[in-house]
């Protein structure tokens, strides 16, 4: 090193959901030239069929919990059932003395290793809500093990315990989890720009609305599952997760283990959403029983326990107050919100979205987050804009009724053109066109008159069916960034394998990263293999959360292809055969532009159908426009647009958890009863993205589009039945005894 | 336990009286396609055919389906030559997660054989027993309109 060598690594800011964060950044050792709107591309921004379509379809893609390894032994997890408490008794006498049983392990076993899972130090005799595990069993079979669970004797002192966040933030609450107060992550949290004060002295109208959102569940269908496996001192862990590097710094820190003696496996998984960014109970349980036993474990979470402890999107309270002139200017946005958070998890606010949506001087926020004794909430797709685009958005709807104005024209009057939070321009924004396409799909102003005649003739017709229209918008950063790292191996022939350390949720990232790489060294798309998901085998990337994934990884891949086609062809053109050489390229995620906010932008407009005697909300149809940069692949894309808006769907009109306040225990812990949507629920759906290549965002021209899609979809809904119904809905879901609750008191 | 078909041969596994078909197909079978999600019949992932009919394998005793015919997604296709079901939902981008898509495929099997050329109507009834977390539900219909119209004979997947 002198002082001629240029600096590899710098630090940067990098924005995760809604969090900015400094990142270590490694400078990519050349500049490469971004893939503009007119580059002639020919597999990246085409529909290539997803790689693991095949496998998937017929039953042959492997899960966690299809991994059967010799001798391999199973888990079941036994739970308090009581909200909070302290365990005084704990026989597993009868529990050892079930035919199969090989192990169990309490807080007595463990007490040595601090393993902590979530918020709770695991099997924690300090009970701090009902599912928290107490023990676990360890037996030749699944069937042993849960009844040995059952057989083990549990006594808990029950102590007080809150569930709400009002109750929680009252004075004299039972603390939920240690300390002295409940309130949590800085509360109150404050945020303001420009001035409350003066935008409310600047307003010539306000309105002031009250909301609640629910609880909402991931229910992903493979539950949390790992299968752990001990062989010369090292681990192999094999996990559905959302993040193989971060599950293996967690275990080999939990295990006092060098992380290169930890390999972690994700070759496919049943759905994340959020819940499956890290280590958890299932995993350091199979990995210390494995050891305990010299045996290959699996420990996969039953449907229960999937429902009640895997994380939660936390239900919120917000007051919203708009202040606008009446041309519909916005000259106020002030909210506070309430958060129940359960033990743990982190301040997903919902109120991010009111400083970034709107172009406004003055936005107040604040909010409060609670400990309260359930578990701990966990990110779900878009956490707290999801929330935090009900209030705002509702209230966009009131304000528009109160000057008179069409919803879909106050939003455009206050359309955002530069990042409003940070001041600062965006990469590339094309909401304009997103509100224009979509209205002229719909048929916005038209089918609003049309809708609206038709609903006056419904009312004197005595018909029982209402219909209504409603919109929402929404903003998610969506710029990914660095560390993320990639490695592309020319064969002799010129085939190719990329290894990147990432791993797919569903989103398809096989398949895009494999487009890339044929894109860049000119092949078909069958002569590329990709390799991600195994820890032992690839470069360091990030988890899959905050849409990072595409706009990080691409360009790193892209990066290397570059790097190893320059060797390939140099090594050609010397005229030497080239035997089995192989051409090794490697590719880094450079950092992203100074001062330019990145971010996916989107509109989705509905009609629904209300039966005022059940109660009941039907979605007709519903077009979505979004604008996410490049898309890589429109089919993959559209998959992610029609997932987020049917998991939206579902948030606005079926799911809420529901807990037993006697009790603390979560009522609705099943796939019945915890409705998600199903086929019959689905409308007719178009969907799209705008815009195009976004050059300044980073060189593969692509943002993020996974969870913007959810963000706007239940707003949309809610307005459409306010709409339909002249009532002003303040909760979601919008279930038929809400509906019916607010036909009532409008009468 | 009795001898039943699966997947077109005779079988019998060391199954006992409580066993639900679901781990005899999974622990015992060797076949891991149908899948586990919710163990008490809510989700659908489970969903084989026993005799034609779509049956959520996780309710099922192994030993009610003595004597009968049990199709699992093992047992209507291959890699070289996928059930036209299948070949669909690859063109269609039917699957993401892919964890609950064996299930979604044995509904929609079941389904065409029993109406080979079903209305949107149909199909939503069909298909309504299956949940997907993912939201492939348009993907899956778009598949299943395709079938629909074009029969699902074995020529109609030798399409790319």
């Amino acid at each position: 090193m002198n002082d001629a060598t240029p600096k590899r690594f710098v630090s940067t800011e990098v924005e995760v959901e809604g969090r900015v964060e400094i990142k270590l950044v490694e400078l990519p050792a050349f500049a490469v030239t971004p893939w503009d709107a007119d580059a002639p591309l020919t597999q990246v921004g085409h529909s290539a069929p997803r790689t693991e379509s095949p496998l998937k379809v017929g039953g042959r893609a492997q899960y966690t919990a299809d991994l059967a390894r010799a001798g391999m032994l199973h888990v079941a997890l036994r739970r308090a059932g009581v909200a909070k408490g302290r365990v005084t008794r704990l026989d597993t006498a009868a529990a050892r003395a079930v035919a199969g049983v090989r192990d169990i392990l309490t807080h007595d076993d463990i007490k040595a290793a601090k393993l902590s899972a979530g918020a709770a130090r695991l099997f924690d005799p300090h009970v701090t809500y009902a599912a928290q595990p107490i023990a676990a069993v360890c037996a030749d079979t699944r069937e042993a093990a849960e009844a040995a669970a059952r057989a083990i004797i549990v006594e808990i002192t029950p102590e007080p315990f809150v569930l709400t966040a009002d109750d929680a933030l009252a004075d004299g609450a039972p603390i939920a989890r240690g300390g002295t107060s409940n309130a949590a992550f800085g509360t109150p949290r404050q945020r303001e720009r420009g001035s409350a004060e003066a935008g409310l002295a600047a307003a010539e109208v306000t309105v002031s609305i009250h909301v609640t959102t629910p609880a909402a569940l991931h229910a992903a269908m493979e539950p949390h599952g790992a299968v752990a496996e001990w062989s010369n001192g090292q681990l192999t862990i094999w996990e559905g997760t959302q993040g193989i590097f971060r599950v293996r710094e967690n275990v080999a820190r939990a295990f006092g283990l060098p992380q290169s003696d930890v390999r972690v496996i994700c070759e496919h998984m049943g759905g994340g959403f959020g819940a499956k960014n890290y280590a958890g109970t299932h995993t350091y349980t199979a990995a210390l029983f494995a050891k305990r036993l010299g045996a290959p474990v699996r420990c996969v979470l039953d449907r229960h326990g999937e429902q009640t402890d895997t994380g939660h999107r936390n239900s919120t309270v917000q007051q919203v107050t708009l202040g606008a002139r009446r041309d519909g200017t916005l000259t106020l946005i002030d909210v506070t919100a309430d958060a129940p958070m359960g033990v743990g998890g982190w301040a997903a606010g919902p109120t991010a979205f009111a400083h970034q949506m709107y172009r406004c001087p003055n936005v107040r926020t604040v909010e409060r987050f609670a400990f309260t004794n359930v578990g701990a909430m966990d990110s779900f797709r878009a956490p707290g804009f999801v929330e935090g685009a009900v209030g705002i958005e509702r209230a966009m709807d009131a304000l528009a009724e109160k000057l008179g104005l069409d919803p879909l024209e106050l939003r455009r009057r206050n359309l955002a053109e530069r990042d409003p939070d940070r001041d600062r321009p965006y990469s590339g924004n094309a909401i304009a066109q997103c509100y224009d396409e979509a209205a002229a799909r719909f048929d916005w102003s038209a089918r609003r008159a049309t809708v609206a005649a038709a609903r006056r003739r419904a009312r004197d017709d005595r018909s029982t069916t209402r219909r209504g229209v409603g919109l929402a918008a929404q903003v998610w950063s969506t710029g990914g960034g660095p560390p993320a790292s990639a490695i592309v191996r020319i064969s002799s022939d010129g085939s190719a394998d990329v290894m990147v350390g990432t791993q797919d949720l569903g989103t398809g990232i096989r398949t895009l990263v494999r487009q890339v790489v044929a894109e860049v060294l000119g092949v078909d798309l069958a002569r590329v293999r990709a390799s991600i998901g195994d820890t032992a085998h690839t470069p360091y990337t990030n988890n899959s959360w905050g849409s990072i994934t595409t706009p990080s990884v691409l360009p790193a891949v892209r990066m290397a292809a570059i790097d190893a086609k320059a060797q390939y062809d140099e090594a050609k053109a010397t005229g030497a055969p080239l035997g089995q050489m192989q051409f090794v390229g490697r590719g880094s995620r450079g950092p992203n532009p100074d001062g330019t906010g990145i971010a996916t932008f989107g509109v989705q407009m509905c009609e629904v159908e209300v039966d005022i005697t059940s109660g009941v909300v039907r979605v007709v149809e519903l077009v979505a426009v979004h604008d996410a940069g490049r898309i890589v692949n429109p089919t993959l894309a559209q998959s992610q647009l029609e997932g987020g808006i049917i998991q939206g769907l579902g948030y606005a009109l079926f799911e809420e958890r529901v807990l037993d306040a006697a009790t603390g225990r979560t009522l609705n812990a099943g796939l019945h009863d915890y409705k998600v949507p199903t086929f019959a629920d689905v409308p007719a759906i178009a969907a799209w993205c705008v815009g195009g290549a976004d050059v300044q965002a980073n060189h593969v021209g692509a943002r993020g589009l996974a969870e913007a899609p959810i963000i706007p979809t239940a707003p949309a809904i809610m307005n459409a039945v306010a709409d339909a119904l002249g009532v002003a809905p303040d909760a979601l879901p919008l279930t038929p005894w809400r509906v019916l609750g607010w036909l009532e008191s409008a009468r | 336990m009795p001898a039943f078909t699966l997947n077109g041969r005779l079988t019998s596994l060391p199954t006992r009286d409580h066993d639900t078909l679901l781990d005899a197909l999974r622990d015992h079978a060797g076949l891991p396609g149908t899948k586990l999600a919710c163990d008490r019949g809510e989700c659908g992932a489970c969903t084989v055919l026993v005799d034609g009919r779509p049956t959520y394998a996780c309710i099922t005793l192994a030993a009610q389906v003595a004597g009968r015919s049990v199709t699992t997604i093992e047992g209507i296709g291959t890699d070289a030559a996928p059930h036209p079901v299948q070949a669909a939902f690859v063109r269609h981008d039917a699957a993401q997660c892919g964890y609950c898509t064996p299930g979604q495929v044995m509904a929609a099997v079941a389904l065409l054989e029993a109406t080979p050329h079903p209305s949107d109507e149909e199909i939503r009834a069909g298909m309504s027993g299956n949940l997907c977390r993912c939201g492939t539900y348009p993907r899956i219909a778009a598949a299943l309109r395709e079938l629909a119209a074009n029969g699902t004979t074995p020529a109609d997947s030798a399409q790319p």
